[in-house]
């Protein structure tokens, strides 16, 4: 296999050197339509070494699954859905008689080295970083002259220390100098994450010397490592924090406002994720290219369903028990099982699919962290709904007439308040929140009917931690409680950790029996 | 009220025991005494819901006397009854001795796979009767104790109450699921052999452990009953209606308080003990909030503070979840979920204390003045 | 009329009413009952509904086939509410009350866990359709879903030898299933000479939905330079999460694959694929084979649903197979008293829908051929490997220090669920 590798290399080397070599992709055929994953391993690797012309563009149609291949000729659909020649370039009927690959892990890692080695000269800086990162991960010895190369020529400082980088890894791992070991060992020091880490800590050097500055390159990058971890936790927590809040945010105000103990709130979320899924199915079947739109769509629409559904339970069931809370949260919880075999009955009880807008998806890397699309969103679609709600709260008449009838049903009544209408509209209010909040875990958790269940109790930790009746307060509960569960989840484990944390709320409501924000003043009395 | 006249001479007791005593005996004797086949027979299968719908009945029970009598509404009644209910599972475990599946002449089963070399310590005991039985009610009393005081003292109450006692049922049920705890994980503990000698699968064990539930009832009912029309009881009813106002009576409420509540934890775990052999599985779900809140909706469709209500309640509600789980299993939650959104709107008393408001109704039937529902009061009211 | 009579006669008619529920469905009997047992509602509906399907299509079709022994079938389903008391309550109302010739169903080791006392006590037959952790034979179970040494163990074997992994992450969630699949896995590694610090085992409660800190882990733990592969018992739910942190975070099948033995078509349907291609999954049956018979039974289920898009998955598989044995094996006794057929189901063959057939074994689990498939961008699996024949379901994996020496054989004169080869003696529960 190694021999095999070096001689195809050598091969490449040449192919691309000079271009009047044998650039024939026929005998990569057969091997590529073969249903043995080694044929089609060696296929790919023939293929690499054939220095045609198009055998990126082939390998590059292998990987997005959109090559065909028979004993003697191979197609390639594009985007649109036309099939070209791979060999010519020309335009194809079709891709009748011919297969797709198979491809499996080994197939696709196969590719990527192939790509590789094929892309270290790629004219594009942006294929250049890949392929030095691609020789990096796999450490192919045979590459090294390739990087020695590409690297005298690199012009472009970003691609420039990747190669370094590379041939770093590569001195490691080969018969070097111990100058030339100590110089990679400080540039691998230098780039200070957990994959240098791993390739520095292997070093086990026949000259003390090298040992040793790798030894001390491992401890420093572990000091630093130590440091990021942590603030990874505190972020991590953050980000829980920040799902917490969102499904509390709107039983803050149908709990903490209205005093309404709603034990359908989890359902709104619910109901919310489902929209979500409504609006990505039919965006899906009929205009497919807004799908990234699809959850700035869905928010308002997720908004009304739940805000609606929401008003017809307060209008319904809900305005004939305010002043017996306990009996509310009875009738609600009926309620809640009636919504969730509701949803059952519908949608089937199976997870409905939600997918990620391209700009949910994927990671970005800030120092040692990695942040994710999706949980960064959230966490500032959090603090979004929160400001707006406390706007809306604050500076508005609605929320001016909301605090007046919370503070004083009949005072305000008497100045000519509809506090029904406003008792109604806090109601929606407070559901249509948990609507969009369901949009925005429908990205990060399952969309079934039990989704609800699983925030029903948290949400209303948040809100009691916090103190009722207090935004800031929801704030806040939702923060601590998800940090202090990522801190402890790497000590206690996930479960032990949840565990503590729940009794340490039990005790903390024993000291400050209305939460840590309590409201003052007379209304909060019993 | 019409309640007033029961409490006379206490009639209800006299009743209520004797409707129990006699249903339980007429099923016992048709199990028994009539062969299968006889018209007169009652299937095993209908003595073991009825076993089960009465212990359901004395958790129902203990929910009532805190929350009917003291207003403490308690999310967390299922975490007694469920510590109750491990209790009696692990004197159950520890009967099988070596006729579990790796005979093991000490350790049960779980235990042995998950490669437990010794009994942890709190197994120790648990296999003797009288020992298990102590922990049935001690463990239970001991948490709500512990709890209680806390909680209590420093005044925590209403919504804020109710919500704590969920995280604690909450709580409890992560830590059960854990196989780290010595408990048996998701599985719980199952597949029971013998009770104080006695097959557990055996017709007379079976009609033994309905009497038990019965009995047990009783005597929960008994005391509930003594309880309320007591000294003591009218104490309580002055805490539920007007905390403050009883404290500046001088009455040191939160040690009235404590005291019912401890009890009736004790109850709830008792009710668990007489469970698990019954149904035959004791698993960390019956930790589950959504169970707790259940059993206060018996007490709700009830009747709550009418003791008698806790019991029909329970019985009713498990009666129609048994029915409808097999008559309509694709939409029964719909018809669960229906009776205690209606329960609420419209017999606020619940099914015992609306029979009075019906026959008054049924009078006034002829009357046609329709008398609105009064509009919201105010939002703090009644806390 | 005072309270107490009144009181009386509520009670006298509340126990007549459970009288009469209990005794009228016995009238007619020229149906052949069968139970379903599978819940409709509560957390495992989402797994469970489709096998109550499956179980209705299946006895519809036996009855257009004109039934059995001349009689028709009628399916009597309930639910169990996800409520493992009300499983074994159920259990006993199918049998004692409605009187079913057999019963299919159960999910979860608890539900089973909970039944089983049950169908002992009544000598019931349960036909139990999903693969679990091993560690039990019981006389009237007939077990057709994956035993561990029918899923994960080829599936460690494959990622060895194919993908050279050295690493291992043995992540799940909290209960029976993970924790014993992971304890012989533990085991068997070990003898393979994989070291201890070259294993990462974690557990999550069910439900678990942030995945940050675990993904973070398994990056760290892969990226010591040796190749690292998740083995994944994390159970239903957490699942989707756990996938979509996976590819957030960056992991790709291609560096860190994750070999799953709860994931099937059914748990993909509901995920959005694309970041998951790559993955593995280890199953005895996989939507994507080609034959016949498969084909066949995929048409007639998106018929009976009504539905195109609806996909297939193992326990589905599992139940055709149970429900095909459990009808030769009626037609072999000739009743279906259940005693006959417990003798006479042992032996029994019938066409699986891999391409083979699959044998009901002596210690009442089945052969099957064990399938490695990766997932593609539709939801489907690619076979990537196949073991060359069929593996016996063992029961009492040789990996566990209490179980190795136990074995299973129902036929006389062992009849013996855990029969201890060393001691010669059969030990405790089994008769």
């Amino acid at each position: 296999m190694g021999l095999w590798r070096a001689l195809l290399l050598a091969l490449c080397l040449l192919g691309i050197g000079s271009v009047a070599r044998a650039q024939s992709i026929e005998p990569a055929l057969p091997l590529l339509a073969s249903s043995s994953y080694s044929d089609i391993e060696k296929g790919i690797e023939t293929l690499a070494a054939s220095g045609h012309a198009h055998a990126l563009t082939i390998l590059q149609a292998l990987a997005d699954s959109k090559l065909f291949v028979g004993a003697d000729k191979a197609v390639i659909q594009s985007a649109d859905g036309k099939f070209t020649d791979a060999k010519s370039g020309q335009a194809a009927v079709n891709a009748q008689g011919l297969t797709a690959p198979r491809v499996n892990n080994r197939i696709r890692r196969a590719i990527d080295a192939a790509m590789g080695t094929l892309t270290i000269k790629s004219p594009d800086p942006a294929k250049r970083l890949e392929a030095a990162a691609s020789v990096f991960k796999t450490r192919d010895l045979a590459a090294r002259p390739l990087i020695e190369t590409a690297l005298a020529k690199e012009t472009d400082s970003r691609v420039r220390r990747a190669f370094e980088q590379a041939r770093a890894a590569l001195i490691l791992a080969d018969k070097a100098s111990d100058a030339d070991k100590l110089a990679a060992i400080a540039i691998l020091a230098d780039r200070g994450d957990q994959d240098a880490r791993a390739i520095l800590a292997a070093v086990n050097d026949a000259s003390p010397a090298v040992t040793a500055a790798a030894k001390s390159a491992v401890e420093r990058i572990d000091s630093t490592l130590a440091i990021w971890n942590a603030v990874q936790s505190v972020y991590y927590g953050i980000s829980l924090g920040s799902v917490l809040l969102l499904a509390a945010i709107g039983l803050a105000i149908t709990f903490g406002v209205m005093g309404v103990i709603n034990m359908a709130h989890g359902e709104m979320v619910m109901l919310g994720a489902y929209t979500t899924f409504a609006v990505q199915e039919i965006i899906r079947t009929s205009m497919p290219s807004l799908f990234d739109w699809s959850l700035a769509i869905a928010l308002p629409l997720a908004f009304l369903v739940s805000g609606g559904v929401g008003m017809a339970i307060e209008r319904g069931i809900i305005r004939f028990l305010y002043g017996r809370p306990l009996e509310t949260l009875l009738a609600t919880f009926g309620l809640s099982l009636i919504l969730q075999q509701a949803v059952r009955t519908i949608f089937g009880a199976n997870n409905r699919e939600v997918g990620n807008p391209s700009w949910m998806s994927g990671a970005f890397e800030l120092g040692g962290l990695t942040l994710t699309y999706n949980r960064m969103w959230i966490i500032v679609f959090s603090i979004v709904v929160l400001a707006a709600l406390m706007v809306l709260l604050r500076r508005t008449a609605f929320g001016l007439q909301m605090r007046a009838v919370t503070q004083n049903r009949r005072m305000a009544a008497s100045m000519g308040i509809r506090t029904s209408w406003v008792d109604c509209l806090t109601f929606g209010l407070g559901s249509g929140i948990a609507g969009i909040a369901g949009v925005a875990l429908s990205q990060i958790d399952n969309v079934s009917p039990n989704l609800g269940q699983g925030y029903i109790i948290d949400s209303f930790m948040v809100v009691v931690f916090g103190g009722v009746g207090n935004l800031w307060g929801t704030l806040v509960g939702a923060l601590s409680l998800g940090i202090a569960n990522k801190l402890l989840e790497p000590m206690a484990g996930a479960v032990l950790g949840k565990i503590i944390v729940l009794v340490l709320i039990v005790l903390f409501i024993q000291r400050k029996p209305r939460g840590l924000f309590p409201l003052k003043g007379r209304a909060a009395e019993a | 009220m019409i309640f007033a006249r029961f409490i006379a001479n206490d009639r209800l007791l006299i009743g209520f025991i004797a409707v129990l005593f006699g249903i339980t005996t007429l099923l016992i004797v048709g199990n028994l005494a009539f062969a299968p086949g006889s018209a007169l027979h009652v299937p095993t299968y209908v003595i073991a819901l009825y076993g089960k719908y009465l212990c359901y009945a004395l958790l129902a029970l203990s929910v009532d006397l805190v929350w009917g009598q003291v207003g403490i509404l308690s999310l967390g009644h299922g975490a007694f009854f469920a510590l109750g209910g491990y209790a009696m599972g692990m004197y159950l475990m520890r009967q099988i001795g070596p006729r579990g599946v790796y005979a093991h002449p000490v350790l049960p089963d779980f235990m042995v796979f998950l490669n437990y070399k010794e009994l942890p310590w709190f197994w120790h005991g648990m296999d003797m009767f009288w020992f298990a039985m102590i922990m049935v009610m001690l463990v239970p009393g001991l948490l709500a104790f512990v709890f209680g005081w806390l909680t209590f003292r420093s005044r925590v109450t209403g919504v804020y109450l109710s919500i704590i006692t969920q995280a604690l049922t909450f709580a409890m049920l992560l830590a059960f699921f854990r196989n780290d705890m010595g408990f048996g994980g998701n599985n719980g503990m199952t597949d029971f052999k013998d009770i104080l000698g006695f097959n557990v699968q055996a017709d007379g064990t079976r009609a033994g452990l309905l009497a038990a539930s019965a009995i047990f009832l009783a005597l929960g009912f008994f005391a509930a009953r003594v309880l309320q029309r007591s000294r003591f009881g009218k104490v309580l009813v002055a805490i539920r209606d007007a905390e403050s106002r009883t404290r500046f009576l001088g009455y040191r409420v939160e040690h009235y308080k404590l005291a019912v509540f401890t009890f009736s934890a004790v109850m709830a775990g008792i009710a668990g003990a007489l469970y698990v052999p019954q149904v035959g599985i004791i698993n960390p779900g019956e930790f589950a909030p959504a169970n707790s809140i259940e059993a206060v909706i018996w007490v709700a469709v009830g009747g709550r503070g009418t003791l008698v209500g806790a019991v029909i309640g329970a019985i009713l509600v498990n009666f129609g979840k048994t029915l409808f789980t097999g008559v309509l299993p694709e939409l029964w939650l719909f018809a669960l979920g229906g009776l205690f959104v209606f329960v609420t709107l419209f017999m606020p008393k619940g099914v015992v204390g609306s029979l009075p408001v019906w026959s008054s109704w049924l009078k006034r039937r002829l009357l046609p003045s329709k008398v609105d529902v009064p509009p919201p009061v105010t939002v703090q009211a009644g806390e | 009329m005072t309270k107490i009579w009144k009181n009386i006669a509520f009670g006298a008619a509340m126990s007549a009413a459970v009288a009469i529920a209990g005794a009228a469905p016995v009238l007619a009997q020229e149906t052949i009952k069968v139970g379903v047992l599978h819940s409709l509602s509560g957390t495992m509906a989402i797994s469970e509904t489709t096998l109550k399907d499956v179980m209705l299509m299946l006895i519809e079709e036996q009855n257009k086939k004109g039934g059995l022994l001349g009689k028709k079938l009628e399916a009597v389903v309930v639910d169990p509410a996800s409520n493992w008391p009300l499983f074994a309550e159920k259990a006993r109302e199918l049998i004692s009350v409605q009187k079913v010739a057999a019963t299919f169903g159960c999910w979860t080791s608890v539900s089973r866990k909970s039944v089983l006392p049950v169908f002992e006590e009544l000598n019931s037959i349960l036909f139990y359709p999903v693969q679990y952790e091993g560690e039990e034979s019981s006389k009237n179970i007939f077990y057709t879903g994956a035993a561990p040494n029918q899923q994960a163990i080829p599936a460690v074997d494959y990622l060895m030898k194919d993908e050279k992994v050295q690493r291992w992450v043995l992540a799940g969630t909290d209960y029976v299933y993970p924790r014993t699949t992971n304890k012989i896995l533990e085991a068997y590694l070990q003898q393979k000479g994989v070291k201890a610090e070259d294993i990462m085992i974690n557990y999550t409660p069910f439900g678990h939905s942030d995945w940050q800190t675990i993904v973070a882990n398994i990056k760290k733990f892969g990226s010591a330079g040796k190749k690292t592969a998740v083995v994944s018992t994390i159970n239903g739910d957490a699942n989707v999460p756990f996938y979509k942190e996976l590819a957030n975070q960056g992991v790709k099948a291609k560096d860190i694959p994750v070999v799953a033995f709860s994931v099937g078509e059914e748990e993909l349907a509901g995920i959005d694929t694309a970041p998951l291609v790559g993955h593995l999954a280890a199953w005895n049956y996989f939507q994507s084979v080609k034959n016949a018979d498969n084909d066949a039974f995929i048409a007639k289920w998106k018929a009976f649903t009504k539905n195109p898009k609806r996909v297939t998955n193992d326990p589905m598989e599992a139940h055709v197979i149970g429900f095909n044995m459990w009808v030769k094996a009626v037609e072999k006794a000739g009743t279906t008293d259940p005693k006959a057929v417990i003798d006479s189901i042992i032996g029994i063959s019938v066409p699986n829908l891999s391409g083979g057939y699959s044998t009901m074994m002596p210690n009442h689990h089945i052969t099957k051929p064990v399938l490695i498939g990766e997932v593609k961008a539709d939801g489907q699996f690619e076979t990537v490997w196949q073991t060359s024949g069929l593996v016996v379901g063992d029961e009492w994996s040789d990996y566990l220090e209490g179980s190795k020496d136990l074995i299973a054989d129902w036929r006389a004169p062992m009849t013996c669920g855990n029969f201890n080869v060393k001691s010669g003696k059969c030990g405790g529960a089994g008769k």
